[in-house]
């Protein structure tokens, strides 16, 4: 009986789910065609047909897949090593009062810098080519992971702690078994955060000099007026967006089991 | 309980809290929340701590575990003299103090598994404390897959598990509701009985004093010291509505209500 | 029972979830300004015929009358009070306690001077300019309970307000909740899973037995007031009472 209510839950969610996609479809085949826009702007089965034509076609040297990948790399490497740093700093300042002390003020400062500012710098420090690119993807994603896990990791409830000790367990063991799970759910967040962070600094530098990426694809599609391009390029950034955020939230609904409530 | 045991019982003291004060200190005030506590809780004895609401029962707990330093006198649980938390004395909690991330085996195997013990050997000694506390089958549940009942029994095994010489329970019944409560006081004795322990709980009722300590310590308001003491020698299982029962409860109560 | 004295009627209340039934046919009335305690074993359907009357589920059949009108939300003034302190963060004592008057557009006047007839009542005249964090657990409930009261509700629901509550708290505020009744005449129905609770402040005692919930039995309890726990007459009551829901 139970089983039958969620079913039908989940069938309403999927059939909400096209009806809102052939809304917004609807919507914008009716502003292509009974406005002017339609003049420059394909319509949405049109960008869908280009959207898949180019699996195999080539925008340039590359198909749409491997600008995705491309993108996709930088994106990744960035981010992983982004996310390795901000945990291992977050932690060590929640956890020694002097790194704290020496690292806050200079970070707090540097935090509101919006990482785009630092492109100039980038690109004087790092090249032009691939190696700027990681840099910004990295510090645009460190910086909006850092403070997450700060707090995360300042998280931990002192009775806990206290039962912990009563328990019979040393620091570290406390560390590795109540701080760190207790941390866990702020970090996923502050990693969700992250990617959003990085994937957008991977689109925006592409867009200031490359050859490859779904950057490129948007910004060459408005150097050379190719509405359509530009279009596919979005469709793919949204795509992707998406797909990387649910992944993460995969793994955190499997990691944070005891974070829900009952089953 | 025998005449001999009860004999035993007057033989080892376990717990000697020795004019122990607590004052907190803030910026600007100073509050003293033990005045001068002397309390003696002597081998597999059930001592039970009554006080009003605020009245430092939960400090005076605290100090005796370690959890807290007091501000003069000395704490002694079998030899040694009480400065930091540590496995020999267990602690059940007012509100669940359950590791959420972990399952119920994992939390009653804490306390082992911290100090090293082999998982084999831990496994078998979480199972046999799960099964005391009538929670077989649970091993795999996390805590908020559970009651407010079966996880104040986690917390209780969880303590157990360790096997301490003793051990403090600070008000563990005291947000379930009326029923489950009674249910679980009659647990309580029940795994008492089975494991002897030295134990001292604290509570504001009074009827769940005279309920399961073989002797009530009534303590002051804030900064608290003993008022009086009763023992209980009511046979057990223990019945609420027996004359004798509600004579000793009308007794504190008389000694309460003079205390505030 | 003469009509006019009924308060609430309750016909053939039943409620089920799917398969699972919860309430089975529940009857009763409730007569105006009656203290009504509702008790039942842990896990039974108390908290399901609540959110019956507060309209929060449809009825599968059955029927809720208030003062021989179906139950409307709209219409009546029906107060709640729950465990958890509902107080709103933002709002000073006063302007909590004032709420439930401006939501329903009484005049200026009138309002303030409910507003000081309750605040005395509860005896938070001092603090009426302080916001729910600056207060403790026991003033917060006395916040709750007068912005109930202020309405001046045809019908109030207390469940379990006192659950969390420290035992002398709870036995100084129910004696507050006595006085409160006493004086304004209000027709209480409250929940509680503590019988000697039921047995301290009720007038009638309303025992339910477990899933599927129906009406074990209604109790009258006339001990005389102020009642003392530990007396011969009001132990057997509690005894009584707790033979017929024991499931421990």
């Amino acid at each position: 009986m139970k089983n039958k209510a969620k079913q039908k839950q989940i069938a309403i969610k999927i059939l909400a789910t096209i009806f809102s996609f052939l809304i917004f479809g609807l919507l914008w085949e009716m502003l292509v065609r009974f406005s002017d826009v339609g003049r420059v702007m394909p319509g949405p089965l049109e960008t869908l047909q280009s959207f898949f034509e180019h699996f195999t076609e080539k925008y340039s040297a590359y198909t749409l897949p491997e600008h995705v990948w491309r993108s996709l790399r930088r994106v990744l490497t960035g981010y992983f090593f982004a996310a390795i740093a901000a945990i291992a700093l977050g932690i060590l300042m929640a956890s020694y009062k002097t790194i704290d002390a020496i690292v806050s003020p200079l970070f707090n400062m540097v935090r509101p810098i919006p990482p785009v500012a630092w492109i100039p710098l980038a690109i004087l420090w790092f090249g032009i080519n691939d190696g700027s690119k990681y840099f910004l993807i990295f510090w645009a994603s460190f910086l909006s992971m850092v403070q997450n896990v700060y707090a995360g990791t300042k998280s931990a409830d002192p009775k806990l702690i206290g039962a912990a000790k009563m328990l019979g367990a040393n620091d570290g063991h406390i560390f590795l078994t109540i701080v760190l799970p207790s941390a866990v759910p702020y970090i996923f967040s502050g990693l969700q955060l992250g990617i959003n962070s990085a994937w957008a600094m991977a689109i925006g530098s592409e867009m200031i000099r490359s050859t490859d990426g779904v950057g490129w694809l948007i910004i060459r599609g408005m150097d050379n007026n190719n509405l359509l391009q530009e279009l596919v390029g979005i469709l793919a950034v949204g795509i992707v967006g998406f797909a990387l955020a649910s992944v993460l939230r995969g793994v955190e609904a499997k990691l944070c089991r005891w974070n829900k409530r009952g089953t | 309980m025998s005449m001999e045991q009860e004999r035993d019982l007057t033989k080892r003291q376990m717990i000697v809290c020795d004019h122990v004060s607590k004052t907190f200190y803030t910026k600007n005030t100073e509050t003293k929340v033990i005045a001068d506590l002397n309390i003696t809780a002597n081998e597999n004895e059930f001592l039970v701590l009554f006080g009003p609401g605020q009245c430092g029962k939960t400090t005076a707990l605290n100090v005796m575990a370690g959890l807290e330093t007091a501000t003069s006198g000395t704490v002694t649980v079998g030899n040694e003299i009480v400065t930091k938390p540590g496995p020999e004395r267990g602690f059940v909690y007012q509100t669940t103090a359950l590791f959420p991330w972990y399952t119920v085996m994992k939390n009653v195997e804490y306390g082992p598994r911290a100090r090293g013990m082999s998982k084999k050997e831990r496994r078998k000694k979480a199972q046999y404390y799960i099964d005391l506390v009538g929670l077989g089958g649970f091993e795999n549940s996390f805590p908020n897959q559970l009651s407010g009942g079966m996880q104040q029994r986690v917390g209780i095994a969880r303590a157990y598990c360790n096997e301490p010489a003793v051990l403090f329970m600070d008000e563990p019944f005291g947000h379930l509701d009326a029923q489950t409560r009674y249910l679980m006081q009659e647990e309580i004795i029940r795994i008492w009985e089975k494991e002897r322990r030295t134990v001292v709980f604290v509570t504001n009722n009074i009827e769940e004093a005279v309920y399961l300590a073989d002797r009530v310590i009534v303590l002051t308001n804030c900064p608290t010291r003993v008022k009086k003491e009763f023992i209980i020698d009511l046979p057990r299982p223990r019945n609420y509505t027996d004359d004798k029962f509600l004579n000793l409860r009308a007794e504190i109560q008389d000694v309460v209500d003079k205390t505030l | 029972m003469s009509k006019e004295n009924v308060k609430v009627q309750v016909r053939h209340l039943t409620k089920k979830f799917g398969d699972l039934l919860v309430l089975n046919d529940v009857s009763f009335e409730v007569k105006k300004g009656q203290f009504l305690c509702v008790v039942g074993p842990t896990g039974c359907g108390k908290t399901t015929f609540l959110n019956c009357i507060t309209k929060l589920y449809e009825p599968t059949s059955g029927e809720i009358l208030l003062d021989g009108e179906p139950v409307d939300l709209r219409k009546h003034n029906v107060s709640y009070i729950f465990q958890e302190y509902s107080a709103m963060s933002w709002l000073t004592v006063e302007q909590n306690i004032a709420f439930g008057l401006n939501i329903k557009h009484f005049p200026k006047e009138e309002v303030k001077a409910r507003v000081d007839e309750v605040i005395a009542m509860v005896g938070l005249e001092k603090f009426r300019n302080y916001y729910p964090n600056q207060l403790s657990a026991s003033m917060l409930q006395r916040v709750v309970i007068a912005r109930a009261f202020a309405t001046k509700p045809d019908l109030l629901l207390m469940d379990e307000p006192y659950g969390q509550l420290d035992i002398e708290l709870r036995f100084k505020l129910e004696d507050e909740l006595i006085g409160l009744w006493e004086q304004l005449g209000t027709t209480i129905i409250f929940i509680t899973h503590n019988i000697e609770e039921a047995v301290y402040i009720s007038e009638d005692i309303l025992v339910l037995t477990n899933k599927p919930t129906t009406i074990k039995t209604m109790i009258n309890n006339s001990l005389p007031r102020p009642r003392n726990v530990t007396s011969r007459s009001f132990i057997d009551l509690r005894e009584q009472v707790t033979e017929l829901i024991k499931w421990w």
